[in-house]
């Protein structure tokens, strides 16, 4: 079963490449241009039943985790996916994500591109080996620029270069660390490279982790090469902006805490994590304020809310035993979906029920009991108190801080919205394309309500997600069975 | 010796690269920049295999040779160059559509009239 894993890079990219052929094809008849518009999101429907499939061996209980060496190459040479429950979850919220939010759009170039952005994301996930991540992470990258790009905004091309500008520059910093890791151990093998780490063979400088931080961080809007975030979600779709905050920028996230788990296990990189993580949180919520303050766009106020929000997944990561895990886990899913529908809910004049929607989501935003955000802020709470430093200490109360200038802005906000003309009325305003999105808002709203009532069980899988994650030892014996010892240096 | 040379070349590349790109007035030279930028990182793993006085790593019938220089960084080379390639190509068609848009690649021109269209 596990061969099956590589279907899930394999058929979207099929599907990206057969696009143009079908459009060419079909694209002259009114059924013809059905089947095109609903081609990319059977493919992803494909795609997830495959996934289950997979992680459950057809047998209906998680089976994992499962590696797979591509081609029968034994480690460090070939090709290695890994599927575990962390990286499981993820895939299922990039498929999940984009069936919700794939546009309704006619031109076909989008629904290309987002196939890409399927296969790239779901490999970065899936890959077990460094160099593998950086390929997938650059055909993420390019698939994001086109979809800036062809933004029906004036500014889309200029933006699509500076956020292209930024994104190579931190492509070629992630390379130059994969160089130095290379450099000192021959391979890029994750589990093959912490097999040396935990037999004390060799300790990769923190340079090395620097360097690719840094350069995975641009798509995770990490703090200092986050430029791009504000202009980027001003000039795409809602949907887009969704997307690229809610999961692309998570997709990252998950990289750079695995490569920490595994390769950096030191104070040394959890405390960068962590200062980038604070400097994030405060800079995104300090300048989301201002923009609320001075009647900015409510798409750019959510840009910088939301590189405060992955400040705080950064803090909660920085903290690498199970607690951080679960913690972090669980803010990047509940920014997943708040996010997700606060976009959605950008993207037109609201009426009364939707502030109320908007209004739900700001409340769990905050951390308002008994809302979703109270427990895993809490959480994080309780996390940074136990771990007890001065740094801690300083991170407790930024994030109170943090907390109390996102009350602020989202009330200001809120108070905007119920002057206009809109809200005095129950309607339904805007064009198609926007009461659809507002409709997808209240999906979203509805996943977050229904998930105060399963707190324990969420908690229970969350929990369960991060003692695997956080199981260095297991992702080792997985890996490297039937392959090389790392100790001997030969084959078994 | 000559190894600190070849590294020191490689993070120079970088560096001068990184410098030009926060540095140049110019959009199409902060392209050139970033050529320079990946060129560096492209030698840094290159160098990451390399063996002084290694063979090329061909193995053939009765001949092994005892020192190849490794040929992985190689592959991963080539895949960051076509990678590199088709960035750059996709910067230049974007420049071509900022130039059209606004009628130059001026970095403070593009950057205030971007800001502009954006705040409206």
């Amino acid at each position: 079963m596990s061969n099956y894993l590589v279907l899930l890079v394999i058929l979207p990219l099929l599907g990206a490449f057969l696009m143009q052929p079908l459009s060419q094809l079909l694209g002259s008849k009114q059924a013809g241009r059905k089947i095109l518009q609903n081609f990319g999101r059977a493919v992803i429907a494909v795609t997830l039943t495959i996934t289950y499939i997979v992680a459950t061996e057809g047998e209906g209980v998680l089976q994992l985790p499962l590696s797979l060496l591509m081609g029968g190459f034994v480690v460090p040479v070939g090709i290695n996916l890994y599927l575990d429950q962390f990286s499981l979850l993820w895939l299922v919220a990039i498929q999940v994500s984009l069936l919700i939010l794939w546009p309704a759009s006619r031109d076909i170039r989008q629904h290309l591109l987002l196939l890409v952005v399927a296969a790239s994301s779901m490999g970065m996930a899936l890959s077990g080996d460094l160099f593998n991540i950086y390929v997938f992470y650059e055909l993420l990258a390019v698939a994001t620029f086109g979809l800036v790009a062809q933004a029906p905004h004036p500014a889309a091309a200029v933006v699509s270069f500076r956020y292209l500008l930024l994104s190579a520059f931190g492509s070629v910093l992630a390379l130059a660390g994969i160089a130095i890791i290379y450099s000192q151990s021959g391979s890029l093998n994750l589990a093959h490279l912490s097999a040396f780490v935990v037999n004390g063979e060799t300790q990769f400088p923190l340079a090395a982790f620097l360097l690719l931080l840094v350069g995975f961080g641009v798509k995770a809007e990490l703090f200092g090469v986050n430029g791009w975030v504000p202009e980027v979600y001003g000039v795409v779709s809602s949907r887009m902006s969704a997307l690229l905050a809610g999961v692309i920028s998570k997709i990252a996230v998950v990289v750079i805490v695995r490569i920490m788990l595994l390769l950096f296990p030191y104070p040394e990189a959890s405390q960068a994590l962590l200062v980038l993580g604070i400097l994030g949180m405060v800079g995104g919520e300090w300048v989301a304020w201002h923009t609320a303050q001075r009647g900015g766009k409510l798409s750019t106020t959510l840009a910088y809310s939301s590189i405060g929000q992955l400040g705080m997944i950064f803090v909660a990561f920085s903290f690498s035993l199970t607690l951080g895990l679960f913690v972090g886990v669980a803010l990047a899913l509940h920014h997943l979906i708040v996010k997700s529908g606060l976009f959605m809910l950008s993207s037109a004049q609201l009426n009364r029920w939707q502030l109320g929607l908007f209004v739900l989501f700001g409340l769990s935003l905050i951390g308002v009991p008994p809302l979703p955000g109270f427990w895993i802020k809490l959480a994080m709470l309780q996390d940074l108190w136990a771990t007890g430093g001065g740094l801690e200490q300083l991170a407790i109360a930024l994030f109170l801080l943090a907390t109390v200038v996102e009350a602020s802005y989202l009330s200001k906000i809120i108070s905007t919205q119920m002057v206009s003309p809109q809200f005095k009325s129950a309607k339904l305003g805007g064009n198609s394309e926007e009461r659809r999105n507002l409709n997808l808002a209240w999906l979203y709203g509805i996943l977050l309500f229904g998930a105060i009532f399963f707190i324990n069980p969420l908690a229970e899988t969350l929990h369960g997600i991060a003692v695997q994650t956080e199981d260095g030892e297991l992702l080792r014996s997985v890996v490297l069975e039937n392959s090389i010892d790392p100790l001997a240096g030969g084959e078994q | 010796m000559l190894g600190i040379i070849l590294y020191s070349g490689a993070v120079a590349l970088i560096v001068i690269g990184i410098a030009g790109l926060v540095r140049s007035t110019h959009l199409f030279r902060a392209v050139l920049a970033l050529v320079i930028a990946e060129s560096g990182a492209n030698l840094l793993l290159m160098l990451a295999g390399f063996r002084l006085g290694g063979a090329v790593p061909i193995a053939t019938e009765g001949s092994f040779p005892l020192a190849m220089v490794d040929p992985v960084p190689q592959a991963m080379v080539l895949t960051a160059i076509v990678i590199g390639v088709g960035i750059q190509a996709l910067a230049i068609a974007l420049l071509v559509r900022v130039k059209q848009r606004y009628g130059t690649l001026e970095r403070s021109k593009v950057t205030a009239a971007m800001e502009l269209e954006l705040n409206k």
